[in-house]
């Protein structure tokens, strides 16, 4: 697996959010694929929309209560159209049959499609310690396995880099002249992984979907570097998680439907291809071997849990991290490991393990926009909350996200809270220590209105404190108000 | 071969699951159905769009000019052939690659093009022509020619299927696709397209074809900056003749 960042998520963050360069790239996500994405839904209706994903939640519902059923099917029809399917339960497995393939079918020159289970897997390495060539086709893989980074969204991998950027990469890896034209950097991409394209021996593409009744792989694809990879070379290795699979091909409608526009506001890619099983005699083309690698990798321990399953039925669009205000303004790569945003925050602590990556479920303000976007209805603000619940509640203190001490504080504001009285006599002594406070700012002036406390350091609440504002106690709280003025008694 | 064994592996799912029957104790209605069933659907889909030929027909050219594709309607194959001369003419290629499907029985384009002096390959196996020496060829072509297996409104998608005579590659490697679509390979929905596969893998006793793949418009790339660039690994240019 690729190095784990996620316990740095604190330090990443803060320091992305002070990055303008990044802030403006992310903005460009939020108002292309977002924009897009809503065009799309008024164009077909929202009615039209709700049924569409609420078909392919049913299918990913049924199918993932009965994973092992279709895992079974799946197995029998990618033998019987001459593919072969292996099962990895984690990274290493799934690493060593790739090289395996590489290593028993002479393979030379290997190029990929865009794979985020690849990078899950952390492939790459593996691959060039064996001394093969690997190229990343997809024009943003590309650029990142360039400047040898990794993915900051699910769709638009290297949205964190500007012309400019790319531009200088190129210059300093191809030895080009600097050119920031965005179409002269595409066609220097094309002409380069033209020739590896027909150069290849092996072809590694992720799969969107994979159809348990006849075995097809689903890539779903806009650059035509999927149909290359998956044409050209003599040998296909698709490699995907176990939950990518559908019973039929009929249920692929929903999902065609609902994963462009929920992606990039397209209708539809301009290539959706379908892969069964190697070339057949008669073909003219394609490769002569297909391999199907399923990994498990974690997997198996969110279907394990009743409230976090559903992060199963993931699709992968991102509309989630392009709707998010915390990865709008931090990006993919603080977020310490392949998969960023509401989602990633909840598979990367079940993937790469909680203790870990207990910061992540923290990266929500709860707004539930996620959900509101999601294709397939995943409750994803209920799962960061569980994961919550999951780090607060644990025997283990190093598993828990906040200090001992704000656990006491959250005990003693639930108490404050529900009991009236004990709220009024908080009301009544926090009043006093306002106006104590504004004869002796220690802590920190208020703004000239008079109405915020800014920046207060206030010794226990500070890491909660120190990057808001804090509205001063009104003059009468609206339990007074209701007293004195407003209550039917008063008549 | 390294990994885990498949009953090893699927008894690891079964213990997450808590789930100890196979099969699901609901079947799949779509996986319980009968070919005759599947028949029935299809014969029902074929009626509606024959019944609605004209305005489909209007949607795919429509729909398919929003996905990208340059689209013209021809109702005669003359006009067709004269089109392409003229695109032939205007890209300046020397080698135009075309399939070897029926729809150039019914528009013979071969000696126009050469006409013109350019090189048109078929894709047709035999003694000298190798899997290679095609691949060469297809890479040396500006235009690439197919037809369609089908037409789809609902997304303006040309859908092709494998088939002696038509390599994947013609379709991606040259800079311009043009796709012949007739009046009969048109259908309305996704829907009606996966139910006939599914149909088809039935009654072919479960061979689904090596590939189906969906081309809808050119290929296109937005990873520097959000801005769209067509022509990135797949043609700039993609051209939809509908006959009919």
């Amino acid at each position: 697996m690729p190095e784990i960042k996620t316990q740095d998520f604190t330090a990443a963050s803060t320091a992305a959010i002070l990055d303008p360069k990044l802030r403006r790239a992310l903005d460009r996500v939020a108002e292309g694929f977002h924009v897009a994405r809503l065009d799309r839904i008024e164009e077909v209706t929202q009615d039209v929309w709700d049924g569409w994903k609420d078909q392919a939640r049913e299918i990913k519902v049924h199918t993932i209560e009965n994973l092992d059923y279709y895992l079974e099917l799946l197995d029998k029809n990618v033998t019987a159209a001459g593919g072969q399917l292996h099962f990895a339960k984690d990274a290493d497995e799934a690493n060593e049959i790739v090289a395996h393939i590489v290593r028993t079918r002479n393979i030379k020159i290997v190029t990929k499609s865009k794979s985020m289970v690849s990078e899950e897997l952390g492939l790459n390495p593996v691959l060039e310690a064996l001394g093969v060539e690997v190229w990343e086709t997809d024009l943003g893989e590309y650029i990142i396995q360039l400047a040898e980074e990794t993915p900051s969204h699910l769709v638009a991998p290297a949205l964190h880099k500007s012309k400019e950027d790319v531009a200088a990469l190129f210059t300093e890896k191809l030895g080009i002249p600097y050119d920031e034209d965005i179409y002269h950097m595409a066609a220097t991409a094309r002409t380069i992984l033209r020739d590896k394209f027909m150069e290849a021996d092996l072809g590694i593409s992720g799969a969107n979907f994979v159809v348990a009744e006849t075995g097809t792989l689903v890539i779903i694809t806009n650059e035509g570097n999927g149909r290359l990879c998956t044409s050209a070379p003599r040998v296909h290795i698709g490699i995907t998680g176990m939950e990518k699979v559908i019973p039929s091909m009929q249920d692929l409608s929903a999902f065609l439907r609902l994963l462009p526009r929920s992606a990039t506001g397209q209708r539809i890619t301009s290539y959706v291809s379908m892969t069964t099983g190697p070339r057949r005699s008669d073909d003219e083309d394609g490769p002569e071997e297909f391999h199907l690698i399923l990994v498990d990798n974690g997997r198996s321990k969110m279907l394990a849990d009743p409230a976090l399953r559903e992060a199963l039925y993931c699709i992968r669009c991102g509309a989630c991290l392009n709707i998010c205000p915390v990865y709008s303004r931090i990006g993919g790569h603080a977020y310490g490991w392949v998969y960023p945003g509401p989602i990633g925050a909840v598979v990367s602590p079940m993937l790469v393990g909680l203790p870990k990556a207990k910061e992540l479920p923290q990266a929500s303000s709860l707004c539930g926009a996620c959900r509101e976007v999601c294709p397939v209805n995943i409750d994803i603000p209920k799962m960061l909350l569980d994961l919550r619940k999951k780090t607060a509640e644990s025997p283990d203190s190093s598993l828990r996200s906040a200090p001992e001490i704000e656990r006491v504080l959250a005990r003693l504001y639930a108490k404050l809270m529900s009991s009236p009285k004990l709220l009024k006599m908080g009301v009544k002594f926090g009043r006093f220590a306002q106006k104590l406070e504004r004869m002796t700012p220690v802590f920190s002036p208020l703004t000239t209105d008079g109405k915020w406390i800014r920046n207060a350091h206030i010794p226990i609440l500070s890491r909660w404190t120190k990057s808001r504002d804090l509205p001063t106690l009104p003059k009468q709280t609206f339990h007074e108000l209701w007293e004195k003025e407003l209550s039917p008694d008063d008549s | 071969m390294p990994g885990t064994p498949k009953a090893e592996f699927l008894q690891s799912v079964r213990e997450a699951l808590g789930r100890e029957n196979v099969p699901p104790i609901e079947a799949y209605p779509r996986l319980a159905e009968t070919p005759s069933e599947l028949e029935q659907q299809v014969a029902q889909m074929r009626q509606h769009i024959e019944d609605n030929l004209p305005a489909l027909l209007d949607k795919l050219a429509k729909m398919a000019a929003l996905g990208g594709w340059r689209v013209h309607r021809a109702s005669r194959p003359e006009d067709v052939i004269e089109y392409i001369e003229t695109l032939a003419r205007d890209s300046g290629t020397a080698n135009v690659v075309r399939s070897n499907q029926d729809v150039f029985n019914q528009i013979p384009l071969d000696a126009t093009l050469t006409n013109l002096g350019l090189t048109v390959t078929t894709v047709l196996r035999d003694e000298t022509t190798t899997r290679e020496s095609l691949r060469e060829e297809i890479r040396q072509s500006g235009i690439g020619i197919t037809g369609a297996d089908y037409a789809l409104a609902e997304t303006g998608s040309v859908i092709v299927l494998p088939r002696k005579g038509l390599a994947r590659l013609i379709s991606v490697v040259p800079p311009v696709h043009i796709a012949l679509v007739r009046a009969e390979d048109l259908l309305e929905t996704l829907d009606d397209l996966f139910l006939l596969r599914r149909l088809e893998y039935h009654q072919q006793g479960g061979e689904m074809g090596s590939y189906l793949n969906f081309i809808t418009g050119p290929s296109r790339t937005a990873d520097i900056e959000m801005t769209i660039v067509e022509g990135v690994h797949g043609p700039k240019e993609v051209h939809m003749i509908i006959l009919g």
